[in-house]
């Protein structure tokens, strides 16, 4: 069980992390989501003690990290995949973090072993893919059979067979009962992969509930409608306060009205329908509806990139979307 | 290499055990398993060994053909002449003592390590025992193949080598201990400044430069500081007796004995190794 209480991580007159509360629960993975620059890597530094906060406190297992009797055998990081020494081979490496806590050559071997390191293991870290870094760092944060992992960016950089072998290896650590807390910036693997999803945004929390939650309440899902009459029933749906996109001649994108009231609005108008489709929202459009406030004010941030980029079809939601922050907490 | 794990996720599954943490012993060994695992050390090291052992042996080998040693700055006795080598020595070591720390903030290691030691004072207090023997074992080494190179010119130069004699003890003994504590003072330095160009600027430009300038300019203020500059300090501890006399002839400055010149030098790495360690406990990784 992760805790933090008001974290915060002022950089000078940069606020990296404003004010974060949150509890990562064991048996569950949970998934920390957010643009680059949202403070999840800063976030994850503090847990474990190598960045100070500047407020608040963090606690692993009711303590703080430091004060672990044994850290390595309480919480497994892998913080980023360039914590290694160039010039040492991996075991080499593995085995010098292993003796800090009095774990045995058989330990060094059997994680080698468990993250396909094998091959590998005698070469220094500096000729390394990033892939491999990453199985590296994920060996190193097993070494000591930890009740917790922390886990920043671990898919970056793997293949598709190394991004599968982390999805299954993060669920089964889960349901051995253990913690497990998983940064990332790809919405779609967190959709596969994590229980409960904590959405950060500019060092805020914007989110913070099961993933089913995240998808099924977001603001955002598109009702697609063919009808051979599409200007008259724009105006009507605009009329109700709905956000209209056409992508071809008599298809219309409706955004803000289910797909009932597009069809009950049709029917009273006495317009015909030849599709009535309500497309389901992903977690990737739940995502760009939470940082939609953050495009809003601060379209030079690279969300407002991605939401451009990612939904073309959606007229800009933040202005009118009510504050998905209250409903979703 | 990624076949075998697709599938098979599991982690063996042994008793929660909180188990032991970090004692002083286990991340002793695990900085020992660091410096032994990387190549620059071994190169440091054996740079060290080659140098002051081929000094000694162009010194000892080329005094032969002078007529008036003394007269060309050349050692009079035998220690002197076997530690002869360790100015040049000193560079390797200085370079090795700062590399055992910077080499994990330019690579991100120090992450790992602190992650491993939390409480990290534990993690600087290893490296600088660590560098401390090791450099006095490189010492070792070198002073005693020196020694060996030396001997058989001895003779031709009209001295004796006799290691019961106090004054060669103290001097081969103090170039151990000065090569020694050079290694632990770049390593502070190297802690300070987290940076392996910044640190072995400042070190090598201490020991070369600085030191000698204060050392050769004659006005009141140098040669006041100059003795208790931590090269010109320690060195002094390598010097026979006629060596620190020659020695005070030629500055109106301060005269430390042997031990004291060695004490101002300890002093110094003591003050940078606490600076090293409140900084390490603020700073973030």
């Amino acid at each position: 069980m992760i805790e933090a209480r008001s974290l915060t991580k002022r950089y000078g007159r940069k606020t990296a992390v404003d004010d974060v509360t949150f509890t990562v629960h064991p048996g569950k993975v949970t998934g920390f989501l957010g643009p680059n620059g949202a403070g999840k890597s800063t976030t994850m530094r503090m847990v474990v003690g190598l960045d100070l906060p500047t407020a608040g406190t963090v606690t692993v297992n009711g303590k703080r990290y430091a004060e672990h009797r044994a850290p390595l055998r309480e919480v497994g990081t892998l913080l980023d995949a360039k914590a290694v020494h160039t010039g040492r081979t991996a075991y080499n490496h593995l085995l010098a973090q292993a003796a800090t806590h009095g774990i045995g050559k058989a330990r060094v071997q059997e994680v080698i072993g468990l993250t396909g390191l094998d091959s590998v293991a005698g070469k220094r870290v500096g000729g390394f893919s990033l892939g491999m870094g990453q199985r590296l760092g994920i060996a190193a944060a097993l070494l000591g059979d930890p009740q917790t992992l922390i886990l920043d960016e671990p898919v970056n950089g793997l293949d598709p067979e190394g991004v599968k072998w982390v999805r299954n290896l993060v669920r089964y650590l889960a349901s051995e009962g253990r913690t497990v807390f998983l940064s990332s910036h790809l919405m779609s693997e967190m959709a596969l992969t994590a229980d409960h999803i904590i959405v950060v945004g500019r060092g805020r929390v914007i989110a913070d509930a099961p993933v089913s939650d995240i998808i099924g309440r977001a603001e955002g899902g598109v009702v697609r409608v063919r009808t051979p009459q599409p200007d008259a029933l724009e105006r009507l749906l605009r009329a109700e306060g709905a956000q209209v996109a056409s992508t071809e001649q008599g298809l219309l994108e409706v955004v803000g009205r289910t797909a009932a009231q597009v069809g009950d609005t049709a029917a009273a108008a006495g317009l015909a329908l030849h599709e009535l489709t309500p497309v389901a929202s992903s977690l990737e459009d739940a995502y760009m509806q939470l940082t939609a406030e953050e495009v809003e004010y601060h379209s030079a941030s690279p969300v407002g990139h991605l939401a451009g980029a990612g939904n073309p079809t959606v007229t800009t939601t933040g202005a009118d979307a009510p504050s998905t922050e209250s409903a979703l907490r | 290499m990624t076949t075998t794990t697709v599938d098979s996720p599991a982690v063996t599954s042994r008793p929660r055990t909180t188990g032991s943490g970090p004692t002083f012993g286990r991340v002793l060994t695990a900085e020992w398993i660091k410096f032994r695992s990387l190549r620059s050390t071994v190169w440091t090291s054996s740079i060290t060994v080659l140098v002051m052992v081929g000094l000694a042996f162009l010194m000892a080998s080329l005094s032969t053909a002078v007529d008036d040693p003394s007269a060309q700055g050349i050692p009079a006795s035998a220690a002197p002449m076997i530690v002869f080598g360790y100015y040049f020595g000193q560079l390797a070591l200085a370079v090795l003592g700062v590399l055992v720390i910077t080499g994990e903030y330019s690579t991100g290691m120090i992450r790992s390590t602190l992650t491993a030691v939390p409480k990290r004072l534990p993690a600087l207090w290893a490296k600088a025992l660590v560098a401390a023997v090791v450099g006095a074992v490189v010492a070792t080494v070198a002073i005693a193949l020196s020694a060996l190179v030396t001997l058989p010119y001895l003779d031709g130069l009209g001295m004796t080598f006799d290691l019961s004699d106090g004054e060669t003890l103290r001097v081969l003994g103090g170039g151990v201990l000065y090569l020694a504590t050079i290694t632990v003072f770049s390593l502070a330095v190297g802690a300070i400044l987290r940076h392996t160009a910044a640190a072995l600027a400042t070190v090598l430009g201490l020991l070369l430069v600085v030191e000698t300038v204060f050392q050769s300019i004659p006005h009141a203020f140098f040669q006041n500081v100059s003795p208790f500059l931590p090269g010109t300090a320690g060195s002094k501890l390598m010097m026979d007796d006629a060596g620190l006399e020659m020695a005070a002839s030629m500055t109106s400055g301060p005269q430390l004995t042997p031990w004291q010149g060695y004490g101002v030098m300890l002093a110094w790495v003591v003050v940078l190794l606490a600076t090293a360690a409140v900084l390490l406990r603020r700073r973030a990784a």
